[in-house]
């Protein structure tokens, strides 16, 4: 958890450079606006590990590189469940247990497969589709962990309290939010972010959780 | 139905018994044979469901293994992921063989076929063909089921390809068909058949262990399955099936159900053999049953038969049958007992007969036998034209040993008489007790002379004295005798008129009699005489007569005796002799005398009244004596007309006071006390000693006449005459001869010093009238001739 940032340190950081580049410039700098996002599952609680993804109306993306991202295998599990990473973006697998896993991915988005290892593979994974990426373990059946690649570098996931923010330069977005046991994908919203001006928006969201597949987690 | 022998009651009963209990046993066996059989079958059909049940669950799970076996492979997996329909296709062929699926399919998420073993991709519907159960994995993972695949049934399991996440579904199952229906039986041992019906509410039978005959009948029937209930009963070609229909499988495509069947016939079978075995046993123990009751019943009813044999030859008087049951059962013991019984009967009967017609005294026939020898006798001679006679002989004077000896003494006389009577007389000949002192014999053969010699040959034996203890007893007797033909054709008139000639005999002192039709008068019927006796005392047939009586040394008449007359209607006169004794045994002499009493005091008191003064004796029977109401009655009447007591005088017997002296003795004082005169009768006739004599508070003696008549020719009988005058009047008493019948008895009387005497001579007894009228005429005789002797008048009378 150490390693993750959360959503409030960010925005504190990012009002803070703001604040900072204000002060020191007085203009120039484009101006940010901070988008946070609610979402609740039907029964208004806040749902957690929901990606959300901003996409500027008008196709431009900056030429931002792509962070790069680390799916963990911790305890027999993928940590985290859900990990939003920018198309581009150059992904490790660190097995964090003692044994090895086998992790692969049949999704269209990136097929691949990581044959038994421990600790860090040699190279990590370069994903460049769009689209979500389920991730499974060949030893492991009941692993399951999920990339949802997005192009451009607005995006969050939601926190416990079900928001996320993410600042946006001014201008035109849809904002759309993602999650795996997500039926059906709310319509993307429309929203227009200008200079010092936060926007919040909600989403409501259907979740069917998998059959549980018994599998014992030895 | 009535069963009277023993034998068939017993074999009935326990037939009937066997039968009944044999035929509920039977019904029971049966019935709770068939309950059992049936209730088997059930238990039977409900574990074959389970085991039905159990072998799905296991083909699941092998199913299941298999199919998730299936999609978790990588390399299937990853031809799901690219979509390698070809290497899908080889997969799932290749899975399915592994446990020989009959079907493998793969479908994709959003239930279309992806690949199939079952139709190939040439008849590929791209459709899954069982979304149902595509919705059922979906919501929860996996769905088994027995369902309708192509109209066929299958065992399907279906679970998701994982890649993690679902990514396709993999359907593996296995055929519904005639192997399953075997194996199902070969652990089940049961019938089992499986139809299916599809939304349309067609019935298809797919496979069955059924015969193919039968199976072919239960395909044409299946449309009954429709709305058959769960558990129930079945007939297919004649062969009953109890039937279990579980419902295997029931979607939209269609149900399946299993037909668990069980055929009643082999359920029943170890029970019919148990009623087989039951009926065979009935069947034996009957036969030994009725076998052994025949035998039982014989050997009860046998014995019983020859009982009841015997009891019927005892009924007819053959005692000679002993019944021979030689068995030590109960009814050995009966014939036992049968046997002592007919011995005693045997010995009873002969002392019942020896009791019946033997006298105990002295061991002679008595009576009745001697009747029946009468009668025996008489047929023979009747047949023979022979004679017969019948003597009756009774003792004189016994009554005086018997009351002077005592009657052991009387008894060892008759004992002695008996023997000598039997030593003289014939073998052939018989000798019986009648009872008493009363003897009768029957002598067959000739008449007169014979039977003269036997009785003087019986006078010569009874006359030798009898030796009682060291004292010898003279014992006389008198003999009556009657002949066949001449005096009767039956026994009992012979040994009546034997009787009556002994009567005779007696009375005349004669010894011995035969007898004489002209005695006959009055006795023919003297069985009768008392009854004629009551109503001659009604009828005023009675009279008394009085017969005068002589004073010697007055030559007067002051006395006289009184006598009853009857005078019978029909037969004329009655001899007193005839009637005086039946009035004494029956007791009726009672009246007789209170009613002689009556008359007498009443005709004294009318003669006295004329003038005519006369002392009437009386005759007082022994009965008389013995009864108190005799003086009472005496002392009214006299009371009533005032009669002196000096002009009655009481005549009583020697032998009628020995009887019971005492009492005698009290009744003689009483009427002594009245101031009537007492005589004793009879004097000599009985065995009284003086000195008794003495005691008595008589006044009169009367001499008997056996003795007055013969002491003119008799010089004893004149000397025991003049010696009891003699006697008489040292004891201060009168002496009256009574029976004189000549005049030198008179002249030896009056020469003894007698006092008084009556008889013929004098005058016999006469009407009161005639009496008066006699004494009358008597009384003007003499004083017309004082001088002249009493003596002529009577006489001329007499022969008048």
């Amino acid at each position: 958890m150490t390693r993750r940032h959360g959503p409030t340190a960010r925005r504190r950081l990012l009002c803070w450079t703001v604040a900072l580049c204000a002060v020191l410039t007085g203009s120039g700098c484009p101006l940010a606006a901070t988008l946070v996002a609610t979402v609740t599952a039907a029964d208004g609680t806040p749902v957690p590990q929901v990606v959300i993804h901003a996409m500027p109306v008008s196709g431009k993306l900056p030429a931002t590189p792509p962070k790069a991202a680390q799916m963990d295998q911790v305890d027999k599990e993928f940590v985290p469940f859900v990990q939003p990473v920018q198309m581009g973006a150059a992904v490790t697998f660190p097995n964090k247990d003692n044994i090895r896993h086998h992790v692969y991915s049949f999704s269209p988005a990136k097929t691949f497969e990581l044959k038994l290892y421990s600790g860090t593979s040699a190279k990590p994974v370069v994903f460049d589709k769009p689209g979500p990426v389920t991730l499974g373990c060949n030893i492991h059946d009941w692993m399951v962990g999920h990339l949802y690649v997005v192009e451009g570098p607005w995006f969050t996931k939601t926190g416990k309290d079900g928001k996320g923010g993410i600042d946006l330069p001014a201008g035109e977005y849809l904002v759309k939010v993602w999650h795996p046991w997500m039926k059906d994908e709310p319509a993307p919203v429309r929203i227009k972010a200008e200079a010092a001006g936060d926007l919040a928006t909600a989403f409501r969201i259907a979740l069917t959780p998998p059959p549980a597949i018994t599998h014992d987690k030895r | 139905m009535k069963i009277h022998s023993l034998r068939a009651r017993i074999i009935v009963f326990f037939v009937m018994l066997l039968v009944t209990v044999q035929a509920v046993l039977f019904v029971l066996v049966s019935v709770s044979g068939r309950r059992v059989a049936e209730q088997v079958i059930g238990d039977e059909l409900v574990t074959g469901e389970r085991i039905f049940e159990r072998l799905v669950v296991q083909s699941t799970n092998r199913l299941a293994d298999a199919a998730r076996l299936l999609a978790s492979d990588f390399g299937f997996r990853t031809a799901v992921a690219t979509h390698d329909v070809a290497t899908i296709a080889s997969a799932l062929a290749n899975h399915g063989r592994r446990i020989d699926a009959s079907v493998v399919m793969l479908a994709s998420l959003d239930g279309g076929l992806i690949a199939d073993t079952l139709w190939g991709s040439t008849t590929r519907d791209p459709v899954f063909p069982l979304p149902s159960m595509l919705d059922t994995a979906r919501a929860s993972g996996r769905a088994s089921g027995i369902v309708l695949l192509d109209g066929r049934p299958y065992q399907v399991v279906v679970v998701p390809v994982l890649a993690p996440t679902p990514i396709a579904w993999v359907a593996m199952g296995f055929a519904i068909d005639d192997r399953t229906a075997a194996d199902l039986q070969s652990v089940a041992a049961l019938e089992v058949s499986f139809l299916s019906r599809t939304a349309d509410g067609r019935w298809t039978l797919h496979a069955s262990t059924l015969p193919p005959q039968i199976r072919g009948r239960l395909a044409s029937r299946r449309g009954e399955l429709e709305g058959m209930s769960r558990l129930s009963s079945m007939t297919l070609v004649d062969e009953e099936y109890q039937t279990l229909v579980p419902v295997l499988g029931e979607s939209p495509e269609g149900r399946v159900v299993a037909l668990l069947q069980r055929s009643k016939r082999e359920a029943l079978e170890p029970f019919d053999r148990v009623r087989a075995i039951l009926s065979g046993l009935g069947l034996a123990s009957l036969v030994f049953t009725v076998l052994g009751s025949v035998i039982i019943a014989r050997g009860i009813s046998r014995p019983v038969s020859r009982l009841a044999e015997a009891a019927r030859g005892i009924r007819d008087g053959d005692y000679t049958q002993k019944v021979k049951v030689e068995t030590q059962d109960e009814i050995g013991g009966l014939a036992d007992s049968f046997n002592h019984m007919l011995d005693g009967i045997v010995g009873r009967e002969s002392k019942i007969l020896r009791l019946a017609y033997e006298d105990s005294l002295t061991g002679l026939p008595n009576r009745a036998r001697f009747r029946e020898a009468v009668r025996d006798g008489l047929v023979t001679a009747r047949r023979t034209s022979g004679a017969l006679s019948v003597l009756i002989l009774d003792l004189d004077r016994f009554k005086a040993i018997n009351d002077s000896l005592g009657h052991p003494a009387g008894d060892e006389v008759l004992r002695i008489v008996a023997c000598r009577l039997r030593e003289t007389i014939a073998e052939d000949d018989m000798v019986a007790r009648l009872g008493g002192d009363e003897f009768a014999i029957l002598l067959h053969g000739g008449v007169g002379e014979h039977v003269k010699e036997v009785t003087e040959r019986i006078f010569a034996r009874l006359r030798e004295p009898i030796d009682l203890d060291g004292q010898p007893v003279d014992v006389g007797a008198s003999i009556g005798i009657a002949y066949h033909p001449t005096h009767g054709d039956d026994p009992d008139l012979l040994m009546l008129r034997a009787d009556v000639a002994m009567y005779d005999a007696k009375r005349g002192h004669a010894g011995c009699a035969t007898y004489d039709v002209r005695n006959e008068d009055g006795r023919r019927h003297h069985l009768s005489l008392l009854g004629e006796l009551r109503r001659a005392v009604e009828r005023d047939e009675l009279s008394v007569h009085y017969q005068p009586k002589l004073d010697l040394r007055t030559g007067g008449i002051h006395h006289a005796e009184a006598l009853v007359r009857w005078i019978h209607p029909e037969r004329g006169f009655v001899s007193p002799g005839e009637f005086i004794p039946f009035a004494e045994q029956t007791g009726y002499i009672r009246e007789l005398t209170r009613w002689v009493v009556a008359r007498v005091i009443r005709q004294v008191d009318e003669w006295r009244a004329r003038g005519l003064e006369v002392r009437v004796s009386v005759n007082i029977s022994t009965r008389d004596l013995m009864s108190d109401d005799l003086v009472p009655e005496v002392e009214r009447a006299m009371a009533r007309g005032g009669t002196p007591p000096g002009l009655l005088c009481f005549e009583v017997t020697e032998s009628g006071v020995m009887e019971d002296p005492a009492r005698a003795l009290a009744t003689l004082d009483r009427i002594h006390a009245l101031g009537i005169r007492l005589s004793v009768d009879d004097f000599g006739t009985g065995y009284s000693s003086l000195a008794y004599l003495k005691k008595l508070p008589v006044q009169e003696l009367k001499i008997d006449r056996s003795f007055v008549m013969h002491m003119a020719d008799d010089a004893n009988d004149a000397t025991l005459v003049r010696t009891t005058i003699e006697l008489g009047h040292n004891l201060g008493l009168e002496v009256v001869a009574e029976g004189i019948e000549d005049e030198p008895s008179l002249a030896l009387l009056k020469a003894f010093g007698c006092d008084q005497v009556q008889g013929y001579l004098i005058a016999k007894p006469m009407p009161a009238d005639r009496f008066e009228a006699w004494m009358l005429e008597r009384t003007a005789t003499a004083t017309l001739s004082p001088a002249l002797p009493d003596l002529s008048s009577p006489r001329t009378r007499l022969s008048a």
